[in-house]
């Protein structure tokens, strides 16, 4: 397609861009704001690990749409994947578990969210459900057995301080200015999460598995013609984003180092921030790890706006996110969802 | 799940709690606790002496007006997911339009219904409002009124909580809550004498119920929303403005989730507080109305049941070492199980039971 082209079909997309870009640069000149001791390297460097959780959460939930089911249950399985972390830190490792112990826990995690995503893709495929509310009952049973386990184990809905990941320092690199504390200083979560990102766009985009999971969400008539079984394909998807958003509830506990159960619990809408993520990434992992970003971005504008003196109530400045979620999905919500989203596919038999 | 039968539907929501409340009584024993003490706890919680009947009315009350709200929603199409946002949002309208209200009135019975009525006006305004925003930007920036609502829903705690905390807090108040409501503005007990439950705030949700009923049955604004809902082509094709139509669908929704906010606040609280620590009615609400078909009538008995689960759970909180969040968990499996009614039909086809339904 020819630039002026896609101008011609993203006219209200690129203009709230360029809308966008303007306001906060007039905001920062109006109110003479400290741009430098807002944007710095530690600023980047908890806006990535922000984003981590988000864009785990996403490529999971991209996979899921591709295939042509909507698993609108990301923050419910977070939520689990997040409890389900916490507590099994606590068995292994009890009072003061080890960086193993946690390891260990992450994947026990993400293991028991494969069992949890199982039971939802058979109600989803199996037995038709409907995508939507199914997929809210997810949100609303996290909501319930996360706290649930939690008052079970340590008697109160938040657990005490038990682990955080170590920041992974690669020797020498780490000295380099700039890239070095963001890049080799770093949580090894945020790295694993870029090779992930980059890893589900070649296998999505280069592999005959990501055509078949394409196809699935776009054509499953064809595939089904073409010998391969379409449910299969979309058990696969599903399991992938269940499985992905129990690793990215596991991998917030692990940057918080507790799990807090209170509210909305800790996961605080990030499962439907990933949604979003991946709609304004249109549908690509590494968009929408790089979405995931801007959304962390947000969340960690607060410690910013206090160190650089800032005087904005907390409450508010927390809602960026969410006001920004609003603004992307009006300004660049209509992107193109597989046609074959949200219908159960039937084999002629 | 609309193309089931009303016996069919009320088979499905039936076995669905049954399957729930099953999986429930499982956990309950897997977390070592004895299943038929926490059973008897339900029901002594829910329905035991008058002190739970009050309890359960309360929560029916709620439960009645914003599963409405959804279902006003739901029926036509659009999922409103914010009703807990707009519920919180048109609550705090009524309590600070009271306490604005309350000096330039007289005191006393004329002024307290005065204030009562203005003040659930303000809350009714409120809601509607809040709720016409995602669905103008539904219906004229595609965004996906899911995510719009429950964004909005973080929104809502978020700005009202920062109100609350400073601007708002009521003068010499250590939490962070708003002022109270003055005395002579609340609903008379009948019968129940309880400070939080009136029988009139029942009455209220009831007459809600029979006037959304008739709007969707009887008008032609309530006839262009279901029929948007089910047949958004026909519509357009006889003349029906979608984008008016789902802006309109939601300010209703919002109004009723106002009424809602208004009912909690004059009946329950008497002032408002931070809304991160208040009930979720507003998501409870998806599964009452998900349980009733989305009827508006349906919707009655949905809320009797889950206002005698919320009951139990606040006794159980009480009287046993049952975490209560196991319910909100339990009307989570109502919802899933709801959403998926192939799956009853399929068990009765293969045990014979009702098989010849279908």
């Amino acid at each position: 397609m020819s630039v002026a082209g896609y101008v011609e079909r993203n006219r209200l997309g690129i203009g709230g861009a360029v809308a966008t870009v303007l306001l906060a640069l007039v905001l920062a000149v109006a109110f003479d704001l400290p741009v430098e001791s807002i944007v710095t390297v530690g600023f980047v460097e908890r806006s990535l690990q922000a984003a981590t959780p988000i864009a785990l959460a996403a490529i999971g939930g991209l996979y899921a749409e591709k295939s042509g089911v909507f698993n609108i249950g990301l923050e419910g399985f977070m939520i689990l994947g997040a409890a389900n972390a916490a507590a099994f830190v606590w068995l292994i490792g009890g009072e003061s578990p080890t960086q193993g112990d946690l390891w260990l826990a992450i994947v026990a995690a993400v293991l028991v969210s494969l069992v949890y995503t199982l039971l939802f893709a058979v109600l989803l495929v199996r037995y038709r459900a409907d995508q939507i509310v199914a997929g809210l009952a997810v949100w609303f049973i996290g909501l319930g057995f996360g706290p649930f386990s939690a008052v079970l184990i340590w008697g109160n809905r938040n657990s005490p301080g038990l682990v955080s990941v170590n920041d992974l320092t690669v020797p020498v690199l780490a000295d380099v200015p700039v890239l070095g504390p963001i890049l080799f200083d770093t949580s090894p979560l945020v790295l694993a999460t870029a090779v992930v990102a980059v890893a589900a766009w070649v296998f999505l985009y280069r592999t005959r598995y990501g055509y078949w999971i394409q196809a699935a969400g776009e054509n499953p008539e064809a595939l089904d013609t073409a010998g391969v079984n379409v449910r299969r394909v979309r058990y696969a998807s599903v399991l992938f984003s269940g499985a992905m958003a129990g690793l990215a509830g596991a991998v917030l506990f692990a940057h918080a180092g507790s799990f807090t159960g209170t509210g909305d619990t800790m996961v605080n809408g990030r499962g439907w921030i990933g949604i979003v993520a991946y709609l304004f990434g249109n549908y690509n992992p590494v968009g929408a790890a790089a979405a995931a970003l801007l959304f962390g971005g947000l969340d960690m504008l607060q410690i910013q706006f206090q160190t650089a003196g800032i005087e904005l109530p907390n409450r508010l400045v927390n809602l960026f996110p969410y006001v920004a979620v609003v603004i992307v999905l009006t300004v660049w919500g209509s992107t193109r969802m597989p046609s074959a989203v949200g219908e159960s596919y039937e084999t002629e038999e | 799940m609309l193309e089931a039968s009303a016996l069919q539907r009320l088979g499905i929501a039936m076995a669905s709690t049954a399957l729930a409340l099953a999986i429930g009584l499982v956990v309950v024993a897997a977390a070592g606790y004895d299943p038929v003490t926490f059973l008897a706890d339900v029901f002594e919680g829910a329905f035991g002496d008058e002190n739970s009947i009050g309890r359960t009315l309360k929560f029916t009350t709620m439960f009645v007006l914003v599963g409405v709200a959804v279902a006003v929603a739901f029926r036509a199409g659009v999922f409103n997911i914010g009703v807990q946002g707009q519920f919180i949002v048109g609550g705090f309208a009524t309590v600070v339009a009271i306490l604005w209200l309350a000096p330039l009135l007289p005191a006393g019975t004329v002024g307290g219904l005065a204030l009562l009525v203005l003040g659930t006006l303000a809350g009714v305004v409120a809601g509607g409002l809040y709720a016409a925003i995602p669905g103008a930007l539904k219906a004229y920036g595609d965004a996906n009124e899911i995510i719009t609502t429950i964004m909005l829903n973080f929104i809502a705690v978020g700005v009202v909580g920062y109100l609350v905390e400073g601007p708002l807090r009521g003068e010499g108040n250590r939490a962070p809550n708003t002022a109270r409501i003055p005395e002579y503005v609340s609903l008379p007990s009948v019968v129940f004498d309880s400070p939080d439950f009136s029988l009139v705030g029942l009455a209220v949700a009831l007459v809600v119920v029979g006037v959304v009923s008739v709007v969707m049955i009887r008008t032609r604004v309530g006839y262009d929303m279901v029929t948007s809902g089910h047949q958004e082509a026909a519509a357009t094709f006889s003349g029906v403005d979608a984008g008016r139509t789902v802006v309109t669908t939601m300010a209703f929704s919002g109004m009723v989730a106002g009424v809602a906010g208004a009912v909690f606040a004059i009946m329950i609280q008497g002032y408002y507080s931070d809304p991160g620590g208040v009930a979720t009615y507003g998501f409870d609400a998806i599964a009452v109305s998900l349980l009733a078909a989305n009827n508006p009538l349906g919707v009655v008995p949905a809320a009797l049941l889950f206002g005698g689960l919320d009951s139990a759970g606040t006794h159980i909180g009480i009287n046993s070492d049952v975490p209560p969040q196991l319910i909100d968990g339990i009307v989570g499996l109502v919802v899933l199980f709801v959403a998926a009614p192939e799956l009853f039909r399929m068990a009765a086809r293969r045990t014979g039971l009702g098989g010849e339904r279908r």
